[in-house]
């Protein structure tokens, strides 16, 4: 008889590799058996398939329901998930339709899903209390001088050569107008992703502030990040990151600001 | 046995309830139903934003169950401690009256296969089983319920009748049951049971909670047919028949409509709900005339 353990790894490798017979020896009703199986693989297969369609909407309607379905079926065999969560399945669908040889005629597609993703993140994000600019008043202003910042983990920023926010949005709204006006060759795009009380927003961000969060979200120290910012505004953009609740926690780097007390007193 | 810690989030009244899906978030906050409770799929809200924030705004005007689909009580390898702890923290904001799980498995290797899969019923799946619902009870504090699955296939070395198997996981972990009348059906059509008898082998004391859904016919090459729980249509004839006697034997008990497939307008389901609260009422009439 069958341990537990070996009759559920037949039956993993039946749903996630249709040809596999390894299961059907195992069930009653031998004349139907393998069609009772595929009903479990259809289910699942769908399950998994219509998970990656509410993440992925617009990669969808780029490429198609028959061509997503497909580029989903291969992503499930390879890359199934590792949790019941599915909401945060997919991650690496990105980097999966970027090495998928028959989506390369769209050559902004992986940056789209990109852009999905860092959406679907600032959707399930975990909801947290951000820091409150107050907070970081009440440090000393030495130790301001070494804070670093955790950024709210449904923040990302993304970086693309193609314009895929106009993409994302004239696709979703099915605007045919929008769509037509998009221009591939109008020049990079940075971008910031975040979960407001209003909705997803995703803004454009010129290069020195994106570059400036980024070394924030980084967790670089404050310093770093305004050295290499190398602008004077940078002090203001960090104001409006705090305003905007951009960070959840700060930590006072005390070995590197304890010498510079130190030398304060002597 | 579970331990004797009395959720804080009330109980669920014997009357008909609806599951919340997304497609109805907005017409339930904008409107709310005249319904005895409502019931959510416990992984549709692991993350924060604005599905749990409806759902603490739900929290306030209806008891809650959270049903969980994934944690796989089933599982030979044991239970993902990590997706154990966001149930409970799920649990923690939305304190719900009631929770639950299935007896099946969906997790192997740890890879998560979506779907609800068949047990062998075998003394060997009931240890395991029951050692996972004792673990969830524990971690959860709380009592419990699991539900009978809906299945398409047997395993040749099954042992233990699925009603025997079910009653004695009630018995040995203290959790209650959560009663799918649909999936019983369906489960005894797919595989010559007598339905009725299977109700009837149920431990009264144990039911927590009933499901009632509608399900699909398949028909199969050999000339047969199989039942396919698909919960995409309205409660079948003959599931609202075996629900009534179902009322019967355990008396009024909670009872949810679930319709997760082609989800229909809000008042589909609400139509459901009151066909399900009339039955649960001529049975308290019944059983009043009876104590008169």
């Amino acid at each position: 008889m069958p341990s537990l353990l070996e009759i559920q790894s037949a039956m993993r490798t039946r749903l996630l590799d249709d040809s596999s017979p390894a299961a059907a020896a195992l069930v009653t009703a031998s004349l139907t058996s393998a069609d009772r199986i595929s009903i479990y693989r259809n289910t699942s297969r769908i399950t998994l398939t219509n998970a990656l369609r509410l993440n992925y909407p617009a990669v969808q309607l780029l490429v198609g329901e028959d061509f997503f379905a497909a580029a989903a079926d291969l992503f499930i065999t390879n890359e199934p998930p590792r949790t019941a969560w599915l909401d945060v399945y997919g991650a690496t669908f990105p980097d999966f339709l970027a090495g998928f040889g028959p989506a390369a005629s769209v050559p902004y597609l992986a940056d789209v899903a990109r852009l999905e993703r860092a959406v679907s993140r600032a959707l399930h994000a975990p909801d947290c209390q951000a820091v409150a600019p107050a907070q970081l008043a009440s440090l000393a202003e030495p130790a301001q001088g070494c804070v670093s910042f955790v950024p709210h983990p449904a923040i990302s920023l993304l970086a693309s050569q193609y314009p895929v926010d106009a993409i994302w949005r004239a696709v979703l709204a099915r605007d045919e107008a929008a769509i037509k006006a998009i221009k591939l060759d109008s020049g990079a795009v940075r971008l910031l992703i975040e979960r407001s009380t209003g909705g997803i927003e995703v803004t454009r961000l010129e290069e020195r502030p994106w570059h400036f969060a980024g070394a924030l979200f980084a967790g670089r120290r404050l310093p770093e990040a305004l050295d290499l910012a190398g602008d004077p505004n940078a002090p203001v953009w960090l104001a409006a990151h705090l305003a905007a609740g951009h960070f959840v926690s700060f930590a006072v780097n005390e070995a590197a600001h304890a010498p510079a007390a130190l030398e304060r007193r002597q | 046995m579970a331990p004797a810690i009395l959720p804080r989030g009330g109980s669920i009244p014997a009357k008909a309830g609806i599951g919340l899906r997304f497609a109805h978030h907005q017409a339930v906050l904008e409107c709310p139903p005249d319904v005895a409770f409502m019931e959510v799929h416990t992984e549709n809200y692991m993350g924060g934003g604005a599905p749990i924030r409806c759902l603490e705004t739900v929290r306030r005007d209806y008891p809650v169950s959270l049903h969980g689909v994934g944690l796989s009580l089933g599982s030979a390898e044991g239970l993902n401690s990590l997706h154990l702890e966001r149930i409970r923290q799920v649990a923690e904001r939305i304190e719900p009256a009631v929770m639950s799980e299935h007896i099946a498995w969906s997790v192997s290797a740890g890879t998560f296969l979506a779907d609800l899969l068949p047990l062998p019923m075998t003394e060997e799946a009931l240890d395991i089983v029951c050692r996972h619902v004792d673990q969830m009870q524990n971690t959860l504090r709380r009592k419990i319920l699991v539900e009978n699955p809906s299945t398409y296939m047997q395993f040749r070395h099954s042992t233990i009748p699925e009603w025997e198997f079910m009653a004695a996981v009630a018995e040995r972990t203290g959790c209650g049951i959560l009663c799918d009348i649909n999936n019983i059906f369906v489960s005894a059509s797919n595989h010559g049971w007598n339905a009725s008898a299977y109700v009837a082998a149920l431990p009264t004391e144990a039911i927590g909670e009933i499901h009632l859904a509608g399900h699909s016919v398949r028909e199969l090459p050999d000339g047969g047919s199989l039942r396919i729980d698909d919960h995409g249509s309205c409660v079948a004839e003959e599931v609202w028949s075996l629900y009534a006697e179902a009322l019967r034997r355990f008396g009024p008990i909670p009872t949810l409509i679930e319709w997760d497939n082609n989800v229909p307008p809000l008042e589909v389901l609400l139509a459901q709900a009151r066909n399900a609260d009339a039955m649960i009422e001529t049975e308290n009439e019944l059983r009043h005339a009876v104590a008169a």
